[in-house]
């Protein structure tokens, strides 16, 4: 080792050069010289590289090449699910090219699990959907699930154990496992903390009491960064028996981990209404606007330190005194008046439901309103206590008292408001354990990083909405070299255990019992017993009111990339928010109000600071949004997760307050120079006086008839049956609007169902977004209080399509079975159907989308639907496949398709029923009796094209004296 | 001067151009800027076929962008070499001859980049030849409903017309060319271009036949052309397009914007070539009255079509309120300043006669009918139907590359013509001379 300017580390250095034959490169003087400084930086930059043996000669490398090829060989079979998997439909068991498997399954949010049938052909996972015969999802799934099939593809997530971020094994990892066991035997675990989300898997539970039986001075802390976990099901009973639901801040319909559950229950509700049975009525008090507060019929506009105030005020109206009441003003009187009176009108079938942020003593309050109004409600269920949470175990560290690690399946380096000062923390703690998906900024902060299987490539259960348990089996055997959540935790107990006994122990019953649970996916006599309440671990309180000026500061979980697990998974990235539309970045988003107060436009940076901490990001204006309210979605400004996760808007973590999570009253906002563009998909709103989206007062009520226009297409020909053959199907979409709740759920289907490229923020910004399906959001009224409504866009197949007029090549055309088809490879790209398209519902591939697609994401397509080249057009195909599918049964079984037989993407995830699909020749069908409803109606009836696709109109108000 | 002394000036001066160019420094400048912008064009094509028509800033709903407003823009200027050639032809009016070569060949080049514009445009551009009806294996023919195919067809027939004409018009002035180049290299090329032409009788009488024919088979077409061009707008059922007042309306923009260009042509090769004596003050006077004429009718269009909108509503007085006020309003209102407002000096004979104005005014009216073009497509689906789909369109550097590129091109084809070709009908000044 010699400095550059050692006269005699240059003699050495010249030597070497000398000696060597053939030339020799260098980068730089540094490596030249062989400095330390330069090794030191090599191994800080590449830590793998430094422990690298330096001297591999030319031979050595071909034998570690050859080797390599004749072991990835090995490796080389078709990865099926393991033999004890059961399918639902019991095959033939011997395999075909091309057979397509379902298999019962579920993954978890949250700790809420999230029942599935996933679909499997030739041993890949190509599809999710929700596990029909489950309570908890009636076959119904949520944007996330749909898009947790891409997050078991994902190219990012960590492939085997790191340690200290060089490549390990799991042997490695299995002595330390052993010499720590020993050492927590003897000391009875003092000193070992195990942190994780939050928890309902039986086997979880079941190992994690084991552990703390054998080692009892071991700590068990979660840390559960979102509010809507299980915990917001306390007391919660199933929407569908709700007449009059009255939210205070509370956002049951919203996007997170209850949101198919209670969709589901409120628009079995809804429906039973839309026929005249019972009401369906919702009211929501909220500072910003959510799902739920865009649903309701009264939404009023309050900030979240008014919410106390409202339930206290409520609560003196139905009795329920709770100390002075404070004064409100008129609009906030008129709604209480309307709450209490919807609520007193309907006791016993009204439920008061208050937002989980808000903190034991408002959701305590809101029970005793529940109960005195007679309305149900459901017991909390038993949960073990964990020892306490994340504060609490930084606490512990600060204090020296933790000497073992395993963060298991949490990243609180990234997920926690003092992220920075726990990644220190963690620096104090000689052993470090990470298990997770992704080698995030957890994984990078602890000593060992251990790859998770996905829960759809493991064995495993969950607990349900409902209550009842699910069972998680594999859809696939592991790509990686992982290890499921429950051997992890196993490796530190008893060393490596089969992932599937591990499951089975918990499940007491004989082998018939549990195939027949395999086969279900879940256990249905084994719901978790209730349990006497008990105080949450950190009670998060409201923010008090501040004096002054001071802005209120609201943080949710964003709707696509949630606490910022699914950073990482591109479908949920350019997924257009519910509400603002945008992709790829959060925002700062505040009240138009404030917005022309402070001058400040969409897209230009802000900084909202609050005790001393600030963040910059871009602003976005929301209409109905408290004026001084701004609120911060999390999830964003990842610090590490893999390439697609990396350089999507700001944390909004380090802002929260520790005592108070979810809302502080001490923000101030300043507007900076400059701007940050923003990918989003609408930019226009306003309705505009256009009859796009239709309402009517009361559900029996009919729109008005428009006269039917002239047109100059000729009838189409409907194909002419032989030989007294049935006709064809004339397939049609109704998408009643007022179910609809803007979740995203079918959006997210179809991309996964029909192979939809992901294009990027920059392909957004320029308006090349290539969803099929589009969720449209419009404003009626003031930008301050407007009335909000949304309205999925697919192809309307229209019957005179103007797009078929306009294709020179035959590349667009009808079916016989009235569907406007597309024809991929006969398309040359002329944009001509789309330039005629009223509804502007098709997508071009402008560049190559999918060529350069990673390996394991091409895994993830479905075999069924074409995988589209540079320039030609596409758009929705009312997912023919589908119907080829139903035809090819039906054909073989020589009888028509029957209603029902065939399910679109999009209808088979909608939470909420709105979308329905089928034969408009069978007057009986589900679609045909909604298109015989006085509230369907065709979209731009003007441009006379005689769409397939038609909607239902909103009913404003929910029942009798609805306002 | 004697007669046969003018008819030996007239040929000398036009057939003398390509062997001893008067201007070889100022032609040697030009070209080179326009074969730089050229290669500029190579570039954008290579990048384009390379990357796809991502590069570009077309979007939904703006599928349309550059290419097809540059296309009907060219295909527009390439009219009025026609209506020059042809229809003036037809109706005897002798002053076109010193005009008419060059107009047709400006047709011919404008054309040329006209016409390749919708094939670049394409998603995929291998494949244009499925536009075309021939038996093919898949049995599949194109979709006779769409006014692409007959652009498809309607700008085929266009350019080959274009093409017979001005050959059959320039074989006898390639014959004096012929006869008169001293070196070998032009008498070989001239020679072989000239088709054996003798001067006989019968050789006129055919050439007669054969120029008239081709005349009235071009000047129908010019109206075809760019009404069905017009089409691919007015038949989609977009407010903005959806008019029957379209075809009318493109055709006279077409011819409008073709005079402009005549104009600019004239002036610069009269000043180059030193023309001044073929082409007079006189024929700068009837283009400006023709440009005139066509402009107003063009204002015309403006007028209906703002009436059509008033008097239909809805979504087409939407659209007609979003070009006068919407965010490509600078369009609409460039368009109506650039075509119309110079123009009415043209009522002067004064304005009329004086090149350097007559030229600032027909460049304006060129700049003009490219915002015409540019307004009618973007203003009209950036915003179409429903607001939720509205989304601008931004043109990228390989927008305005191509667009350049192509002006390169038609530049250098012009420059070539000029330099090696009679670019002024001699044998039909001096059949002008002997009957006038």
């Amino acid at each position: 080792m010699s400095a550059p300017g050692d006269p005699a580390g240059v003699d050495a250095a010249l030597r070497r050069l000398g000696a060597s034959q053939g030339r020799q490169y260098w980068r730089s003087l540094e490596e030249l010289f062989e400095t330390a400084e330069f090794r030191r930086r090599i191994a800080a930059e590449f830590p793998a590289l430094a422990r690298m043996p330096t001297d591999i000669d030319r031979r050595s490398f071909f034998q570690c090449l050859a080797a390599a090829v004749a072991l990835a060989g090995l490796d080389g079979c078709e990865r099926r699910a393991d033999e004890d998997a059961y399918p639902l439909v019991l095959a033939d068991r011997d395999s075909q090219p091309g057979m397509v498997r379902h298999y019962a399954t579920a993954w978890e949010l949250d700790g809420v699990g999230q029942p599935v049938v996933g679909t499997c052909r030739d041993g890949r996972p190509i599809k999710l959907e929700g596990n029909p015969d489950h309570p908890a999802s009636g076959g119904k799934t949520d944007a996330f699930t749909q898009a947790a099939l891409l997050g078991l593809y994902d190219p990012a997530r960590s492939g085997g154990p790191l340690r200290d971020g060089a490549p390990a094994t799991w042997d490695g990892f299995g002595a330390v496992a052993l010499a720590a066991r020993e050492w927590f035997d003897a000391s009875g675990g003092t000193g070992f903390a195990l942190l994780t989300g939050p928890v309902q898997s039986p086997t979880l539970l079941r190992q994690i009491a084991g552990m703390r039986a054998r080692w009892p001075g071991m700590a068990w802390h979660v840390h559960a960064p979102m509010a809507e976990g299980p915990a917001a099901l306390d007391g919660m009973p199933p929407l569908d028996t709700i007449d009059v639901l009255v939210c205070l801040d509370a956002d049951p319909l919203g996007n997170g981990p209850l949101q198919t559950w209670h969709a589901q229950g409120w628009s079995a509700r809804r429906r039973a209404f839309q026929q005249g049975d019972g009401a369906a009525r919702l009211l929501v008090a909220e500072p910003t606007p959510t799902l739920t507060g865009v649903t309701a019929e009264a939404r009023l506009i309050a900030p979240h330190s008014r919410i106390a105030a409202l339930a206290a005020a409520l609560g003196a109206r139905l009795g329920v005194a709770e100390g002075a009441s404070q004064p409100l003003d008129a609009k906030e009187r008129a709604w209480i008046e309307q709450a209490t009176d919807a609520l007193q009108a309907s006791r016993g079938r009204g439920l008061l439901c208050v937002g989980p942020q808000h903190g034991p003593e408002l959701r305590m309050l809101g029970s005793r309103i529940n109960a005195s109004l007679g309305n149900q409600a459901v017991a909390s269920r038993s949960r073990p206590q964990p020892s306490g949470d994340l504060a609490a175990l930084h606490r512990a560290i600060g204090l020296g008292g933790v000497h073992t690690l395993l963060i298991l399946d949490s990243n609180p380096c990234y997920a926690s408001p003092d992220a920075a000062g726990f990644t220190a923390a963690l620096k104090r703690v000689p052993l470090t354990i990470h298990a997770g998906l992704h080698h995030d900024e957890t994984g990078q902060a602890c000593r060992w990083h251990l790859p998770l299987a996905h829960l759809l490539e493991s064995w495993s259960d969950v607990c349900c909405a409902d209550g009842s348990a699910g069972l998680v089996q594999p859809l696939v055997r592991p790509f990686l070299d992982v290890r499921t959540r429950h051997q992890v935790l196993a490796l530190l107990t008893d060393g490596e255990v089969p992932a599937h006994d591990l499951v089975r122990q918990t499940w007491p019953g004989d082998e018939v019992q549990w195939q027949s649970r395999l086969l279900k996916g879940f256990v249905a006599e084994a719901a978790i017993p209730p349990a006497e309440p008990t105080a949450s671990v950190a009670a998060p309180r409201s923010a008090a009111p501040q004096p002054g000026d001071a802005l209120e500061i609201v943080f949710r979980p964003d709707p696509t990339v949630h606490d910022g697990a699914f950073a990482s998974n591109p479908w949920l990235q350019e997924m257009p928010k519910p509400l603002t539309k945008l992709t790829w970045d959060n925002a700062v988003h505040i009240a138009p109000a404030l917005a022309e107060e402070l001058g400040i436009a969409n897209e230009d940076l802000v900084e909202v600071s609050a005790a001393g901490r600030s963040i910059v990001g871009p602003a976005w204006i929301v209409p109905g949004q408290h004026a001084r309210t701004v609120l911060l979605h999390l999830g964003y400004g990842r610090r590490a997760g893999g390439p697609v996760a990396l350089g999507s808007g700001f944390d909004a973590y380090p802002l929260r307050s520790p005592s108070s999570l979810w809302a502080r009253g001490d923000g101030t906002l300043r507007k900076l120079s400059g701007t940050r563009a923003l990918a989003c998909t609408q930019t226009h709103w306003a309705l505009g006086g256009h009859d796009w989206i239709r309402t009517v007062d009361a559900p029996g009520e009919a729109l008005p008839r428009k006269e039917e226009q002239k047109s100059f297409f000729p009838p189409q020909p409907r194909e002419k049956p032989e030989n007294g053959a049935s006709p064809p199907p004339a397939w049609g979409m109704a998408i009643d609007l007022d179910l609809c709740i803007g979740c995203n759920a079918c959006a997210v289907a179809c991309v996964a169902e029909n192979n939809v490229p992901m294009v990027g923020r920059e392909q957004v910004a320029k308006g090349r977004e290539m969803h099929w399906l589009r969720i449209d959001r419009y404003y009626e009224g003031t930008p301050d209080e407007p009335r909000q409504s949304f309205q999925p866009v697919p192809c309307m197949h229209c019957e005179d399509a103007p797009c078929e007029t306009g294709c020179p090549v035959n590349a667009t055309v009808h079916s016989p079975d009235g569907l406007n088809l597309q024809v991929y490879n006969r398309c040359i790209g002329t944009r001509t159907c789309s330039a005629y398209c009223p509804y502007k519902v098709r997508r071009f591939n402008w560049l190559d989308y999918t060529r350069e697609a990673a390996p394991a994401l091409v895994a993830q397509r479905n075999p069924d639907v074409t995988v589209r080249d540079r320039g030609v057009m596409e758009k929705c195909t009312y997912c023919i496949q589908r119907i080829a599918e139903a035809r090819i049964a039906a054909d073989k079984e020589g009888r028509p398709i029957a209603d029902g037989e065939v399910v679109t993407a999009c209808q088979q995830a909608c939470p909420t029923q709105a979308i329905v699909f089928g034969d408009l020749t069978q007057a009986d069908s589900a679609v045909g009796k909604r298109k015989a409803s006085g509230r369907d109606y065709a979209l731009l009836e003007d441009a006379n094209t005689r769409p397939r696709t038609t909607y239902g109109a909103k009913i404003e108000g929910g029942g009798k004296g609805a306002g | 001067m004697s007669r046969n002394a003018t008819y030996r000036r007239v040929t000398r001066e036009v057939v003398t151009i390509s062997t001893r160019f008067p201007a070889p420094r100022m032609w040697w400048a030009m070209f080179a800027v326009s074969l730089a912008l050229f290669g500029l064009l190579l570039v954008s094509v290579v990048v384009l076929f390379a990357r796809g028509p991502g590069v570009w800033g077309n979007n939904i709903p703006v599928g349309w962008g550059f290419p097809i407003c540059n296309y009907i823009w060219w295909i527009g200027i390439g009219h009025a070499g026609t209506l020059i050639s042809a229809m003036l032809l037809l109706l005897n009016q002798s002053w076109r001859n010193s005009l008419n070569r060059f107009a047709e060949a400006m047709t011919l080049f404008a054309l040329t980049c006209g016409g390749l514009y919708p094939i670049l445009h394409l998603g995929r551009p291998w494949y244009f030849y499925w536009m075309a009806p021939y038996p093919n294996t898949m049995d599949v023919w194109p979709q006779f409903k769409s006014p692409l195919t007959w652009d498809f067809f309607a700008v085929l027939t266009y350019l080959l017309v274009s093409l017979l004409f001005w050959y059959i018009g320039i074989v006898p002035d390639l014959a004096s060319a012929r006869d008169r180049a001293r070196k070998r290299r032009w008498q070989v090329f001239f020679g072989v271009l000239a088709l054996g032409w003798r001067g006989q009788g019968r050789h006129w009488l055919r050439w007669k036949q054969a120029y008239t024919i081709t005349a009235a088979i071009a000047v129908p077409l010019v109206v075809s052309v760019h009404s069905e061009i017009s089409m691919l707008f007015a038949a989609g059922p977009i407010p903005g397009w959806n008019s029957t007042v379209f075809p009318a309306y493109f055709v006279l923009g077409a011819a409008f914007s073709g005079f402009a260009v005549v104009t600019i042509i004239a002036v610069v090769l009269r000043h180059m070539l030193k023309l001044e004596d073929l082409v007079t003050e006189r024929h700068l006077d009837l283009l400006g009255r023709m440009t005139l004429a066509t402009g107003m009718m063009t204002a015309y269009g403006y007028v209906m079509e703002a009436f059509d909108a008033l008097y239909a509503g809805g979504y087409e007085l939407d659209t007609l309120q979003d070009r006068y006020g919407g965010y490509y309003a600078w369009s609409y209102w460039g368009a109506l300043l650039f075509n119309f407002v110079p123009l009415q000096l043209l009522w002067w004979r004064r304005w009329r006669v004086s090149p350097i104005p007559v030229f600032l005014i027909a460049l304006s009216v060129v700049v003009g009918m490219w915002m015409e073009r540019f307004m009618l497509l973007v203003t009209t689906l950036y915003r179409d139907w429903l607001d939720s789909s509205v989304n601008l369109y931004h043109p990228t550097f390989w927008d305005w590359s191509l667009f350049i590129g192509f002006i390169g091109l038609f530049c250098c084809e012009l420059l070539l013509f000029v330099r090696f070709l009679p670019v002024i009908s001699a044998f039909e000044i001096k059949e002008d001379l002997a009957d006038g």
